[in-house]
């Protein structure tokens, strides 16, 4: 018989309370643990045969995808795309930067461009490409716009330069020859000057927020044969080309009053161009989907009332900054070989083609830029190959966000006379400094 | 007998707590885990950019957040921006309350039409003042122009200062109707014959609203000081759409609560953003019981005046 005494130990209120905190405590403490991105084998190859599927996260920029390419895809790699889902480019950070903090591998190809390669990449978020994956052909300035520091973080999808368009119209009724581009910036200010009549500008441009100040500077500071950093990132851009680049646009707002006064608060390329095809504008400098919004349905321009040119230098005899964009892979991506092969199918030279002829970007390989019937489709394709010869730079930087909308006070002070040029530069350089020093740790 | 009552009592307690409990893990989860993490991220170094390592700092975040002229700057702004639509918006709510409350014809329509701007969503009423003040096309510049008040189109939100203004101006419209119908219904719940007594007692317009109307609103009009602190202090929307998202131009617009999102989304610096954000909310608590003393000294003086 067992005489033990039987042990009973009935659980109290508080003992459940004294569970669920601790529960509820290891939990928290669980999810407060940081991660790292998931460790990889190096940078990715191509190899076997993907398959499965994969989700896409684009811009609104291009349409040919979800049009054609997507089924083409499809049908020639067995890949399916589950989905295909377009937002608005300056939405788009946020999303892609929240989707990536949290490890979500919602999306496993994500588009990109300079600042987000070198951001995204430098925080681990993107897959790292092996150069083996890619293509041979490719146009030098596509590539930098998806590598940061040596490192391939994804592969262009198109090209993006920027190049001077005016109106025809404009340069025959105040008497101007419309088929001769201004030889150089002091040409391209006369010409201003002739056009800007009444609540008619000669010049009009995009730096109402940090991005467009930051883009508008840095042409001005390109054209006068300056660069932002040296070769060990050193910023350099306060130097006697960048105040020469910042006073002569202050000079077109301040002194000539050529330039629309407008540009000081428009947010976005895509409004520079509906102003310029609104044809009270002699002249943009803007990327090549403005030949299309040009030379719309809607617009007051013609393809015959279109002019295309190189941007006028001051101390060089052009340069231009680049946009182009393309695709990179998620880090968190559970199916990489699928979103490489994706990747790849964009810049062959069947996608390319379609995206030059549909929708007005320049190609990525070069095997394209030389093909007639893309010159054909696009005529200012001409004008960018002549660009090609000189400098095009964009200086995408992981500290990008941080300096632009530290530059764009300087600037926005600066064309509102509230500062002098040197000064702007010079505080913004300083501000530069500790960015580099901050991201670079030097 | 006592037993079972006391048995009914806390099984009536049991029950309660039971039918609580969703909600109150549903405000944890939402609310409180939330809340948190950003409190454990705001003592890290936590700079997206700078690695996934994570570590520990301490109080540097908040160091930074006291010596930082970013934020100095933007207190500025949120105080400029606060204290007009806090204090501005308020008294201008309880003029218009005041006025509805009279009768008149069309009163009722009026009343109506107060709630339009409470309609709008934000983003749309951020849109709206953005496409009436644009340079080119705005209507303003268009009415301003045919009425001779000006000769050129201004560019309103090319200036910081001008900006800010349209800001304010834009928020006080979107803000206006809920406190004027909070102020209404303050103002309903007075008896009339207080004002009655007033009048037979020939006390004039200033007096009559002074020691009667205000007394008695007192605990809506604390309420409607709170919240308009609370929603000044974490204005968004309306800077982000009239700006492009930048806070512009040159940063006239970014008060602390868009500075916290471009320091956390923009610059992926969630350690040092999770210390503003946590600025920001013991802010909110600072200004709610700065209210709450300041209405509880009125109170105190006025049963004092009354023993």
């Amino acid at each position: 018989m067992d005489t033990s005494p039987t042990m009973s130990y009935p659980i109290s209120r508080r003992n459940l309370l004294q569970l669920g905190g601790l529960a509820a405590g290891t939990l928290a403490l669980a999810a407060c643990s940081t991660t790292s991105p998931q460790s990889s084998a190096g940078p990715l190859k191509t190899g076997g045969k993907p398959s499965g599927q994969i989700n896409i996260l684009d811009d609104n920029t291009n349409s040919v995808f979800k049009d054609s390419t997507i089924a083409a895809f499809e049908k020639q790699t067995g890949i399916k795309v589950a989905s295909y889902q377009q937002g608005n480019f300056n939405d788009l950070h946020d999303k892609m930067a929240t989707m990536f903090a949290a490890q979500d591998a919602s999306f496993d190809v994500v588009m990109t461009w300079a600042g987000w390669s070198a951001e995204f990449g430098q925080a681990g978020w993107l897959q790292e490409l092996d150069k083996t994956a890619v293509p041979s052909d490719l146009i030098q300035p596509a590539l930098d716009a998806v590598s940061w520091r040596g490192k391939i973080y994804g592969l262009p999808k198109f090209v993006s330069v920027q190049t001077m368009f005016w109106n025809k119209d404009i340069y025959k009724k105040n008497g101007i020859d419309p088929h001769v581009a201004p030889a150089n910036w002091d040409e391209f200010v006369k010409l201003a000057k002739k056009l800007t009549t009444g609540s008619q500008f000669g010049y009009a441009c995009d730096m109402g927020n940090p991005a467009g100040a930051y883009q508008n500077f840095l042409r001005m500071l390109l054209i006068c044969g300056g660069e932002m950093y040296d070769a060990d990132y050193n910023p350099i851009f306060a130097g006697e080309a960048g105040v020469e680049g910042l006073t002569k646009l202050v000079e077109l707002l301040q002194l000539h009053r050529v330039m629309d006064p407008a540009s000081l608060q428009i947010t976005n390329a895509s409004d520079l161009a509906d102003l310029f095809a609104r044809g009270t504008t002699g002249i943009v400098f803007n990327w090549p989907f403005q030949y299309a919004v040009a030379t719309a349905a809607t617009s007051k321009l013609t393809k015959d009332s279109l002019g295309n040119g190189l941007i006028p230098g001051i101390s060089v005899t052009s340069a231009s900054i680049d946009g182009s964009e393309g695709f990179a892979i998620n880090k968190y991506s559970k199916n990489k070989e699928a979103a490489l092969a994706w990747l790849q199918f964009v810049a062959t030279e069947t996608v390319q083609l379609q995206i030059v002829e549909k929708e007005g970007w320049f190609p990525v390989s070069k095997s394209v830029l030389e093909a007639p019937t893309a010159v054909a489709a696009l005529p200012v394709l001409t004008t960018y190959k002549e660009t090609t010869r000189y400098v095009t730079k964009r200086y995408g930087t992981p500290w990008g966000n941080e300096f632009d909308q530290a530059l764009s006070i300087q600037i926005i002070n600066a064309m509102n006379g509230k500062t002098s040029p040197k000064d702007a530069l010079a505080s913004a350089q300083t501000t530069a400094q500790g960015l580099v020093k901050k991201y670079l740790k030097k | 007998m006592a037993g079972l009552a006391e048995l009914g009592r806390k099984r009536e307690t049991r029950f309660g707590l039971l039918l609580i409990t969703p909600a109150v893990l549903i405000i944890v989860m939402l609310l409180g885990y939330p809340m948190g993490y950003a409190i454990f991220m705001s003592f890290q170094q936590w700079n997206d950019k700078l690695g996934a390592d994570h570590r520990a700092i301490g109080l540097a975040n908040y160091e930074q957040l006291v010596s930082d002229p970013a934020v100095h700057e933007a207190m500025g702004l949120t105080a400029y921006f606060s204290v007009i639509t806090v204090v501005g918006g308020v008294a201008l709510a309880i003029s218009i309350a005041i006025l509805l409350n009279r009768t008149f014809r069309g009163r009722t329509i009026v009343r109506v039409l107060l709630l339009v701007p409470w309609a709008v969503p934000p983003v749309v009423n951020g849109i709206m003042w953005k496409l009436i003040f644009d340079g080119s096309v705005g209507i303003a510049n268009t009415i301003l122009k045919s009425l001779g008040i000006i000769s050129a189109s201004v560019q309103w939100l090319s200036d910081p200062a001008a900006t800010m203004n349209i800001l304010v101006f834009a928020e006080t419209w979107k803000l206006l109707p809920f406190l004027c119908l909070l102020m209404l219904a303050a103002l309903q719940g007075v008896p009339r014959s207080l004002y009655r007594a007033a009048a037979i007692d020939g006390a004039d317009a200033w007096n009559t609203f002074w020691r009667i109307t205000l007394p008695n609103i007192r605990g809506p009009l604390m309420f409607a000081l709170i919240v308009q602190s609370m929603w000044s202090l974490k204005v968004f929307d309306t800077i982000y759409v009239l700006t492009g998202g930048s806070g512009g131009p040159a940063g006239g617009t970014t008060t602390i609560n868009f500075l916290a999102y471009l320091t956390n989304f923009s610059n992926l610096d969630r350690g040092y953003g999770s210390a503003m954000a946590v600025g920001i909310m013991i802010l909110v608590l600072v200004i709610a019981v700065f209210w709450i003393l300041v209405f509880g000294g009125f109170n105190r003086k006025r049963r004092a005046a009354d023993a």
